[in-house]
């Protein structure tokens, strides 16, 4: 049963609305340990612990209403000089902002988020009373009820009579508004004024103290707590946001090319009626191709156009790691900082969130194992402060982010040699592989080059589910590395997943459609050119060893003629050559799920132009299948083929 | 009784809250309401159409609701505008500043519609006056 029953949809608009702001307010306490004065940082951060707690006051939810109240007191003083940052102050407020993350987890899930850790709140409560403590505004736990006269607000046993006194105050002197005044506006506001000026504030002050020691001051062990927030962030990460924001200017887009595609609909619908009355002379027929060309054109933009209202900056995804490293790095005792640009580059609503938890990975894999200890580092010759650089940009029709640190770089004799020892290749697959595939084997499920398992970065389980997670969304990770200077995983995705441009080609007479990404060319097999390597049949292109796998082998048919051409794949870790029968062209494609059944190597299926269907290969999932079978495409079958 | 049709500005900086205003306004009957992200914006919306009520937060970045109010306050065609500041600043001399720089209520969150109907019943009894 939800607890924010007849207000879900407020619920999510603040959800979405303010987990934005307190990544930026996380973003901007990381710059303020750098430059601790800045008042446009404490003016900021002030702002938006001002005004999540205003949203959450009317969400009735307590919990947060009275944290964000004291963060924004604590930067109340800070801005005015009344404090000084300290990185005592530092980390509770960083506690503070964690606490806020997870309550937004519970609200997530329709929950009313469990009361703040009492022992987080003493604690701002102290930081706050290191100076004397005046009235303060209101730490409202409830929507204060509708105002009516002063007697009943004397009565009512609000906690937060405070915020009653203030607002009986006010009504009294706007009370004597009317009386009092009944023309000029100036003349009221003197008398307010003075009335106010002329009322103690002694009550108020009193009234806040036992407010703020509500809370118990129950003691919980830190680490209990700690545990249970970051249970909680997990689960928040986990649960997807259903909701979108769009541009009002895109979605007018998608708007007026409805409306155009409609127009032509119109025209169309006339000339069918021509057309179907017998009226086909040369004027109608190109009247229909010009409509039928617009409407292609149409159509394309549309797509477009729907597709760009998914889109969205990268920089919300990207927001969140400064902080996330920060707190690594402090944790290990490093000096770590994240530079990050690119934040504009857009990329598809749905990937943006399954690219979360790679992401979240990689910079810690990057903070935690590549970024040596400060003392490594000197003794390198290095400056004593790490970089960690994310970065994302558009390239053509793809999108590469980059994450970069400047560490110790990673040696593929010890990451081979490491593989070997886990058990997860033999010696003979080691010797056969070169840098480049060797730095490729952290990719392996359970592999961990650390012998000491760190708390942070896992137990090896991470590093494949990265490459896993990138490949689900077709993309593909490489690794560069640099013994002594550093490592560069890039991370290559394609624009959206919702259409998707690939080759269709024919094999035993079925069309098949191959991802377009992962096509590198197309050759002709001549049957000469195919050599035995190893047991396996090859073919050398531009001297590069490829090998020749037949498509009809690879979904289990027999081969009805002899392939005659070649597609050049590439995909993460291989490249290879695809043997089929023929083409039919490229096509861009709306891939449409399976229902109930999951062949092995099939994405989904496709209308083809002809209105036949095109299964849409999944070629990792296909190679995955038939990789333990080796024999299954060894050169003697091939050959036989062939012949 | 105030005119149902009475068109509303809403002033805020963070949209959520707007809609909460737009939508207790609603409750009470008033749906011509358009909004604005901060005070410049609202005083160029202000400027460009025909606007009865302003309804604004205090805190928000670019200008802020007290410079707004006063914005409004010194502008010939808009100074008689009734202004209702909504805000959690409670302070003793926030509301001061508020009253000095002439707003016509002041609201503080969060609050019911039942709270928003009283301030606006007194300032539409006062505008009557």
């Amino acid at each position: 049963m939800s607890d924010f029953a007849g207000m879900e949809d407020l619920l999510q608009d603040f959800l979405t609305e303010s987990s934005e702001l307190l990544s930026e307010v996380d973003n901007k306490l990381v710059e303020l340990e750098k430059r601790p004065d800045d008042r446009a940082l404490l003016n900021d951060i002030f702002r938006g612990f001002h005004t999540i707690k205003g949203g959450a006051g009317f969400l009735n939810v307590d919990a947060m209403v009275s944290l964000c109240h004291r963060t924004e007191n604590l930067f109340d003083k800070l801005r005015n000089g009344e404090l000084q940052l300290t990185p005592e102050i530092m980390d509770e407020i960083l506690m503070a902002t964690g606490a806020v993350r997870d309550m937004f987890g519970a609200m997530a899930q329709s929950r009313l988020p469990a009361p703040v850790d009492p022992s987080l709140l003493e604690r701002l409560d102290n930081v706050l009373e290191g100076k004397e403590l005046h009235a303060t505004s209101a730490a409202a736990a409830t929507p204060a009820p509708s105002v009516a006269t002063p007697a009943s607000q004397a009565s009512s046993p609000q906690p937060n009579g405070e915020e009653h006194n203030w607002q009986q105050l006010y009504d009294v002197l706007l009370d004597q508004v009317p009386s009092t005044s009944a023309s000029s506006e100036p003349q009221v506001i003197e008398s307010t004024a003075t009335v106010i000026e002329t009322k103690p504030a002694t009550p108020v002050a009193q009234v806040a103290d036992p407010m703020l020691s509500l809370k118990p001051a129950a003691a919980v062990p830190a680490t209990t707590a700690q545990r249970a927030q970051s249970n909680a962030a997990s689960q928040q990460l986990s649960t997807q946001e259903t909701t979108i924001r769009i541009d009002t200017v895109r979605l007018d887009q998608v708007l007026n090319l409805s409306g155009e595609i409609g127009l032509t609909k119109n025209r169309l619908t006339t000339l069918r009626s021509d057309i179907m009355s017998g009226k086909m002379d040369t004027g109608t027929l190109k009247a229909l191709d010009e409509a039928i060309g617009q409407l292609d054109l149409l159509v394309g933009d549309l797509q477009n156009a729907v597709m760009k209202t998914r889109m969205q900056p990268i920089g919300r995804l990207f927001q969140k790691y400064p902080r996330l490293a920060r707190d690594l790095a402090r944790q290990m005792g490093k000096d770590v900082e994240l530079i990050i640009s690119g934040e504009e580059t857009e990329l598809d609503k749905t990937m943006l969130e399954d690219l979360n938890d790679p992401l979240v990975h990689l910079v810690r894999n990057a903070v935690d194992h590549g970024i040596e200890t400060t003392e490594e580092r000197i003794a390198a010759g290095k400056p004593a402060k790490a970089v960690v650089e994310l970065s994302a940009t558009q390239v053509g029709d793809h999108i590469r982010i980059e994450i970069t640190d400047d560490g110790r770089g990673m040696r593929p004799d010890v990451i081979r040699r490491k593989a070997i020892e886990k058990g997860l290749i033999d010696i003979e697959t080691a010797n056969s592989l070169d840098d480049k595939q060797s730095l490729q084997l952290i990719f392996l499920p359970g592999f961990s080059t650390k012998d000491q398992i760190s708390s942070v970065s896992g137990r090896g389980v991470g590093m494949d589910v990265v490459k896993t997670n990138i490949q689900k969304l077709n993309g593909r990770v490489d690794i560069q590395s640099i013994v002594g200077d550093g490592s560069r995983f890039t991370i290559s995705l394609p624009l959206t997943l919702a259409i998707l441009p690939v080759l269709v080609v024919k094999v035993c007479d079925q069309p098949f459609a191959v991802p377009l990404a992962m096509v590198r060319e197309i050759i002709t097999i001549r049957q000469e050119q195919v050599q035995e390597v190893s047991g396996r049949a090859t073919i050398v292109v531009r001297d590069e060893i490829l090998s020749v796998r037949s498509l009809a082998n690879l979904i289990g048919w027999e081969e009805v003629q002899v392939p005659q051409f070649g597609v050049l794949m590439q995909s993460a870790e291989h490249s290879f050559i695809l043997a089929v029968d023929s083409f039919i062209g490229r096509d861009d494609v709306v891939i449409k799920p399976l229902q109930h059944i999951r062949p092995k190597g099939i994405a989904g299926a496709t209308l083809s132009g002809d209105g036949s269907i095109v299964l849409v290969l999944d070629m990792e999932d296909l190679l995955a299948s038939t990789h333990a079978d080796h024999s299954a495409i060894k050169t003697s079958r091939f050959a036989q083929d062939l012949v | 009784m105030a005119d149902q049709n009475m068109r509303f500005l809403v002033v805020d900086d963070f949209s959520t809250m707007r809609r909460i205003v737009r939508n207790l306004l609603k409750e009470l009957g008033f749906t011509n309401v358009d909004e604005a992200e901060d005070g410049q914006v609202a005083l160029h919306k202000l400027k460009n159409g025909q606007f009865e009520f302003v309804v604004t937060d205090w805190n928000m970045p670019n200008m802020t609701g007290i410079e707004l109010l006063k914005a409004i306050r010194a502008d010939a065609q808009l100074k008689h505008l009734p202004v209702l500041m909504v805000t959690a600043e409670a302070k003793k001399e926030n509301i001061i500043e508020a009253a000095t720089a002439g707003a016509s209520g002041y609201v503080v969150k969060p609050f019911t519609a039942a709270t928003l109907d009283e301030k606006l019943k007194k300032i539409f009894a006062n505008m009557g006056k």
